[in-house]
Formats: C-alpha cells, sequence, structure tokens
C-alpha cells in the first residue's frame, strides 16, 4: 500500500533509537528499586521491634541505588549516542540522527545527570523511585524532540516532556507551593500546546504534510495565505509558552519558585535547551521560505519579526521585573524570561550563524542555571528559604558554594573570561552581521541595555553573598549538612562554565561542524 | 453510499456543538458543564461520520465521551461543588478576556472565509471500508515509532496520576 | 453538500470558546474542561483537513492528539485533587499564595 521504503524491521529501530531505549530501560529498573525499597521500609517500620533509624537508613539506602542506578542509564545512553551512525533517519523523519542531534542528546543527558545529582540530594521527596524515573522519561522527551523533524513526533515529544514536568513541578505534596506550581505549570503548559496543535492543524491543512521537509517545500510554492500565517503564529505562540518568553512567561516565576529545587533546574535547563533545538529546526527548516525580515529599515512580514517582537518584550520585561524581586528563585525565573529574549536573538538573525549562537547560548545557559538552582537547594537545606537575605554571609560560611555562585551569577550576566559573555558575543554578533546594513542594530542595542540592568540585580545577590553580615537565624557552622555529592556537582558545573569560558571554541566549533 | 440530508445534519449537528460548547463555560454546576462537554462531544461525532471518519468518531465517543469525561465526573464528585457553585463564577478580566476570544473567533472565520478558494466545494469522499483499515496500516507502519511513544506518555501518566492523587504523603 | 471550509469555520469557534471559557472562568475543573474544548476544535480541523487531503494522516493525528488529552486529564485531574487536599478550594483566584 505504502512506499516499501517504510516497512522496515524493529531491530533496525531499536539500533537507531538505542540511547532512548536505554534510558526507558533505566526508568523501569529505578521504578522497580524505587518499589522494592519502599515495600522493605513499609515492613521496617510496621515490625516496631526495628529501630526506626533502621527504616530510615533502608530508605537512603533504596535512595541512593534508585540515583545510581538513573546515573548509570545516562551515562550508558551517553556511550550509545556516541557509537550512532553519523547520518541515519526513520520513519520519514520521524527519528533523524545527524552530528547535531547526536551533539545535543549528550547535551541533555548530561544536564539530566546534573539533576539526577540535585535529585539525589533532595531530602523533602517522599517517592526518589518515581521521581527519578519521571526524570528519565523526560530526558527520553528531550531526546525525541531533539532528534525529530517531524510535527508528530515533535507533538508527542513535547507532551512527553511536558507531563513530565508537569509532575515534577508539583511532586512535593508536603508544601503547598508546589501543588499549586504544578497546576498552573500544567495549565499554561496544556493551553500552550492546544494552540501549537492549533497551528500544526493549520500548517497540516496547508501543506498537507507533517513532515519539516515537505512542509518547506510546499512552502516555496504557496502564496503568502492569511491561512498559513494564522499556522505559523499560533505555532510560534505555543513555543513561547515553552521558553517562557514574554508576554508567555507567567507560569515561570511560579514553576520557578514552587516546585522542588531539582524540577525547577531540569524545566528551566533541559526544556528550553530542547525547546530552542526544536524551534530553531521548525522556523529554520520547515518554515524557512517565509523568514520575513525584522531589521529596522526593511520590516517584512514572516515569522522572523514576530520572534524579535518576542526578543525584545521578554528583554525588557524579564529585566525589569528582575529588579523588585527579594525571592533568588523569582529573579531566576525573570531573568531567564530575558535570557529567552536574548537566545531567540540568533534565531530572528536565522542562518547557520544565529542557529549555532543560539544553541551555544542556550546550552552554557542550561549549564550555568543547573548549577546556580544547586546552590540555592543547598542554602535552602541549611537555612530554610531561598530569599537573597538567606544567602547573606555564605561566603563565610562555605566558601566553595560562594565562589561558584559568583561565577554562574557573572556568566548569566555576561563578564568577560567567563561562557556567559561568549554566548552573548556570538549572538550579538551573529545579529549585527545578518539583517544587511545591521539593521537589527535596535535589537542588539536592546540586549545590551538589558544586560546593563541585569549586572544589577546579579550583584544584589553577590553582595548578600559576600559583604552582609549572615543574621542572626544562621546555623551554626557544624549545622551545616555537608552534602559531599552535590557540593561536587556544582564545583563540576562552575568548572565547566569557566572552562568554556576561556575555550569556548569546545563547545562553538563542535556546534557549527555538526551543522555543516 | 450517497449522504442524506447533508446540509440540515451540518447545520444541526454544528448548532448542537456549539450551543453545548457555550453551555460548558456558562453553566455554574460543574457537572452540567461537564454533561454540556459530553453532548459537544457526540455532536462532533455526528459531524466526523460526515467527514468519513468512522474509526475516528467511533474512538471519539469511545475514548473521550466514554473515558475522559467520566474520569472528570468522578473527580467532580470527589470534590466540594456546593462550595463553587456559591462562588462568584468569572474572574475579573472577564471584558478582556471576551474580548480577546472574540478577537480570535472574527480571525479564525475571516480567514478561513479568505482562504474558501483553497478548498473544493465538496467533502472528498473516500470509500468507508478501507478506513478502519488504512488507520490500521498508518498507525502500525508508518507512526510506529510515535506509537510506541505514545505508550511512554501514557506510563508517565500513570505514574504521576498515582504519585499526585494518593491519599498518604 | 457543504463547503470544507464551514467545518473550519467551525473547528475556529470552539477553539474561541475553549479560549473563551480559559480567560474568563474561575472554577479549575470548567477550565481544564475549555482546554478539552481547545483540543476538539483542533481535533476537528484536522479531520476536516485530511478529508480535504483523501490522506488519512490526518485522522492518525487526531487520534494521537486523543492519547494525549487522555493522559494530560489524568494527571492534570490528580494535580487538582491534590490542590483541593492542601486547600479545600478549587477557585484560583483564591489559589494565590505565588502571586502572578
Amino acid at each position: 500500500m505504502r512506499s516499501p521504503a517504510s516497512t522496515m524491521s524493529y531491530l533496525e529501530l531499536l539500533k537507531l533509537a538505542l540511547p532512548e531505549v536505554i534510558v526507558v530501560i533505566s526508568a523501569l529498573v529505578v521504578l522497580a528499586i524505587g518499589l522494592t525499597g519502599r515495600q522493605r521500609t513499609a515492613v521496617a517500620g510496621v515490625s516496631s521491634a526495628k529501630p526506626p533509624t533502621k527504616a530510615a537508613g533502608t530508605a537512603a539506602a533504596a535512595t541512593d541505588w534508585c540515583s545510581l542506578a538513573a546515573a548509570l542509564g545516562v551515562g550508558i545512553a551517553i556511550a550509545a549516542v556516541l557509537m550512532l551512525p553519523r547520518n541515519a533517519s526513520l520513519f520519514s523523519g520521524m527519528l533523524v540522527i545527524t552530528p547535531l542531534t547526536s551533539l545535543f542528546k549528550i547535551i541533555c543527558l548530561v544536564l539530566a545527570f546534573f539533576t539526577v545529582c540535585l535529585a539525589r540530594s533532595e531530602k523533602s521527596l517522599r517517592h526518589p523511585g518515581e521521581y527519578l524515573t519521571i526524570i528519565l522519561l523526560a530526558t527520553v522527551g528531550l531526546m525525541l524532540l531533539v532528534g525529530s523533524e517531524e510535527l508528530l513526533m515533535i507533538f508527542i515529544g513535547l507532551e512527553l516532556l511536558g507531563l513530565s514536568l508537569y509532575v515534577m513541578a508539583a511532586f512535593d505534596k508536603t508544601d503547598v507551593r508546589s501543588a499549586e506550581a504544578g497546576l498552573k505549570y500544567f495549565l499554561f503548559g496544556s493551553t500552550s500546546s492546544a494552540f501549537t496543535l492549533f497551528g500544526i492543524s493549520l500548517i497540516y491543512g496547508m501543506s498537507g504534510s507533517t513532515g519539516l521537509a515537505a512542509i518547506s517545500e510546499k512552502l516555496v510554492a504557496a502564496p503568502a495565505q492569511p491561512l498559513l500565517a494564522t499556522g505559523i503564529i499560533m505555532t510560534l505562540i505555543g513555543f513561547a509558552f515553552k521558553i517562557a518568553a514574554a508576554p508567555f512567561h507567567l507560569w515561570a516565576p511560579d514553576a520557578y519558585q514552587g516546585a522542588p529545587i531539582p524540577s525547577a533546574a531540569f524545566i528551566a535547563s533541559g526544556s528550553k535547551v530542547a525547546s530552542f533545538v526544536v524551534l530553531g529546526k521548525i522556523v529554520l527548516v520547515g518554515f524557512g521560505p517565509v523568514h520575513g525580515s525584522s531589521a529596522w529599515h526593511a520590516m517584512a512580514a514572516g515569522w522572523s519579526p514576530i520572534l524579535a517582537a518576542l526578543a525584545a518584550l521578554s528583554i525588557l520585561i524579564g529585566n525589569l521585573v528582575a529588579l523588585a524581586q527579594t525571592n533568588v528563585r523569582r529573579l531566576l525565573a525573570y531573568s531567564a524570561v530575558a535570557h529567552a529574549g536574548y537566545t531567540l536573538l540568533g534565531l530572528v538573525a536565522g542562518g547557520r550563524d544565529g542557529f549555532s549562537a543560539t544553541l551555544f547560548y542556550a546550552t552554557v545557559y542550561a549549564i550555568t542555571l543547573v548549577g546556580a538552582f544547586g546552590v540555592v537547594a543547598v542554602v535552602r537545606s541549611e537555612t530554610g528559604g531561598d530569599d537573597v537575605k538567606n544567602f547573606s554571609g555564605l561566603a563565610a560560611r562555605a566558601p566553595l558554594l560562594a565562589g561558584c555562585m559568583a561565577i554562574f551569577m557573572f556568566s548569566l550576566a555576561g563578564i568577560p573570561p567567563l561562557a556567559g559573555f561568549f554566548g552573548k558575543f556570538y549572538l550579538f554578533s551573529a545579529a549585527l552581521r545578518a539583517g544587511g546594513d545591521h539593521g537589527l542594530l535596535w535589537l542588539v542595542g536592546l540586549a545590551l541595555f538589558g544586560s546593563f540592568v541585569s549586572l544589577y540585580y546579579y550583584l544584589i545577590v553577590l553582595k548578600a553573598i559576600f559583604v552582609d553580615q549572615p543574621s542572626a537565624s544562621a546555623p551554626p557552622r557544624d549545622h551545616v549538612s555537608s552534602d559531599l555529592l552535590q557540593r561536587r556537582a556544582v564545583a563540576a558545573l562552575a568548572g565547566i562554565v569557566l572552562l568554556l569560558g576561556i575555550m569556548p571554541d569546545i563547545l562553538a566549533a563542535r556546534i557549527l561542524a555538526a551543522m555543516s | 453510499m450517497q449522504p442524506v440530508a447533508t446540509t440540515f445534519f451540518f447545520y444541526f449537528l454544528s448548532a448542537v456543538t456549539v450551543i453545548s460548547g457555550i453551555a460548558v463555560i456558562t453553566r455554574r454546576n460543574p457537572v452540567h458543564s461537564a454533561l454540556a462537554l459530553i453532548v459537544a462531544l457526540l455532536g462532533q461525532a455526528g459531524l466526523y461520520l460526515m467527514l468519513y471518519a468512522p474509526f475516528v468518531a467511533g474512538v471519539q465517543i469511545i475514548l473521550y465521551a466514554g473515558g475522559i469525561m467520566v474520569l472528570f465526573l468522578f473527580v467532580i464528585m470527589l470534590v466540594n461543588i456546593e462550595r463553587a457553585q456559591k462562588e462568584e463564577q468569572f474572574n475579573k478580566q472577564w471584558i478582556v478576556g471576551i474580548v480577546a476570544a472574540l478577537a480570535l473567533g472574527v480571525l479564525f472565520v475571516l480567514v478561513y472565509m479568505k482562504g474558501k478558494g483553497l478548498f473544493p466545494q465538496t467533502v472528498a469522499q473516500l470509500p468507508e471500508g478501507e478506513n478502519t483499515q488504512g488507520i490500521a496500516m498508518l498507525l502500525y507502519r508508518d507512526y510506529m515509532f510515535a506509537f510506541e511513544i505514545a505508550s511512554l506518555l501514557l506510563l508517565v501518566a500513570i505514574i504521576g496520576a498515582v504519585v499526585m492523587a494518593k491519599k498518604r504523603i | 453538500m457543504v463547503p470544507l471550509s464551514y467545518y473550519l469555520v467551525l473547528s475556529g469557534i470552539l477553539f474561541a470558546c475553549g479560549v473563551l471559557g480559559f480567560l474568563i472562568k474561575r472554577n479549575i475543573i470548567t477550565i481544564f474542561m475549555s482546554i478539552e474544548l481547545m483540543l476538539n476544535g483542533v481535533n476537528l480541523s484536522f479531520v476536516a483537513f485530511a478529508a480535504q487531503w483523501h490522506a488519512l494522516s490526518g485522522q492518525v493525528f487526531v487520534f494521537f492528539v486523543m492519547v494525549v488529552a487522555a493522559a494530560e486529564s489524568a494527571v492534570g485531574l490528580a494535580i487538582i485533587i491534590a490542590v483541593y487536599r492542601t486547600r479545600q478550594t478549587l477557585n484560583v483566584d483564591q489559589i494565590n499564595l505565588l502571586k502572578l
């Protein structure tokens, strides 16, 4: 009935989807370990002959085993990605393997690894097995998103990711704010996916296909249609929700502040990187022929002016509202809105340069944010809160963490020797070169202004850490719980940020090479 | 098979769907809203039949009207609806909401009216005997990978629903 | 016979109904039903386009949308129950521990 090329053996699919399969298997293993661990603790808890500390000990052991299995699964999956063939495509674009997708699958897996490290130290999570399983399944969603050039598959990947993140955000049932964060994230997220879906249906209606390459071919032939414009706008609105670009960012502050810290870190990092990869693929590959122009002297209809407007709004709103925040997690959320704006600059510029700059910046940003959330997690477990005043005197209590936080904040602000600076540099120079005759100068100027404003609120956090005296309620030094793994993970992330700042080429050149 | 009185049935079913759709958002009692949504779903299933999509129509009734809406009714019964009925129904920015939604609706209508020439005047006619078979072919062959991933989606939903709805923390 | 664009107009109206409900209602469950209404508008437009292109792929898409809607409502309703247990209300305006 159909073309014979579409019939293929399960074995070949298994071979090309091996990293995803490994992650799924390890998710199931983690789930099983979590279940057996809980049964044992339940038995130990019921038979009162045993002391309760024993039960707690078994629970902790189960957590350790779960984390170990999850980390192992992620590690093997990275190895499996490295062994994939260079180029392959299955099911007319549903599973595409190129050097670029392999690179970003590895980046997503690394982010998942650090999230697992953070989750291991999070004491408030009651069901570690289920939590880690959902992290791993969300990672599968990320990998599918990165490795697909077909709208149906992208939609399913987005939903797999989204559903996992809603559950992760609401996971801590002892905290009222967690459930509410999950609810808000869920309501906005499912509405945004309805918008994306409506856009996809219009695009399907115009092109008769859901493969990005086929859509692009149809768009070259088709004239500008109001129907098509509506479809593109609706799809972009859906993605603007996902990357938390203003004015579709309303869920972000709540989700970042209310969700358990590993969930917030994963929402801010992995989900964002994968969303930018997919958004870039959709606009540059799928909608390529209707690029339009957002240069100030030659505005032309297309998707690029829409993204430019989103970027400008995000930079303005994100930075200005962040100035008024007193809670570090909310501050990070509004700065995330601003950073989504900067990152969009590369897509507005378009082309290989712009896309690679966007990907580099999104990756650096994700690594930085996971680290920053790691520091927030330590401070929260020590002082019981994550307001700016909880950070006061951190430099005296934990000099290593304070130094790491300084690296993360300076990188976010874009101070020269750090990775964030080179990310911004690539983005701005790509934007200046594109759009002919410095047409995007207005946007770059706005972004520079935003960066200067942002320096202020990052410095407020650092001032609390290094200058302010700890408040009287701060715990004595011996009370500080030294979770070694968490500290090591944070230090490793700070090291990566520093390394990418000194030698940005190890990642930037690789992204560029992968694209050609 | 030659369709009977298509025009009449189209207007009848779309009137049913739109009126019950509006009832969903205007009723005070959530149970009434859910019942109205079921009527809207059934009307839509009729429209699917008119578009020669019998399989989708069947799944719509079994899965949507039969499965998802029962879940909704269960949850409505679990929570305290008397209190919800006494509370204010619409939030403060209802004027903004109505204007935005109306603008969106008018935009759609205009866009479709403008794009009318794109679409053929009559509905395409597929022989309905092949419909389910064709969907099965697509689902288990061309869309096999997506089908497998859908199972992961359901796994996440199971785990998530159990963890979230469990009474004991 | 009814032109295809009439079906599309109907799908647009259903979607707009859903958006309206999402924007103005206070009860979370009704807001959630509005989202289902939006998804149904999408499904109708997919089936209509599938008929236009004489292709079944649009109908398969609808099938997947329904799977997603089922999974989404299971998770969403579970989260709603969790919120209700902690706050004893389903009014979004009262769920404002985290301000906008």
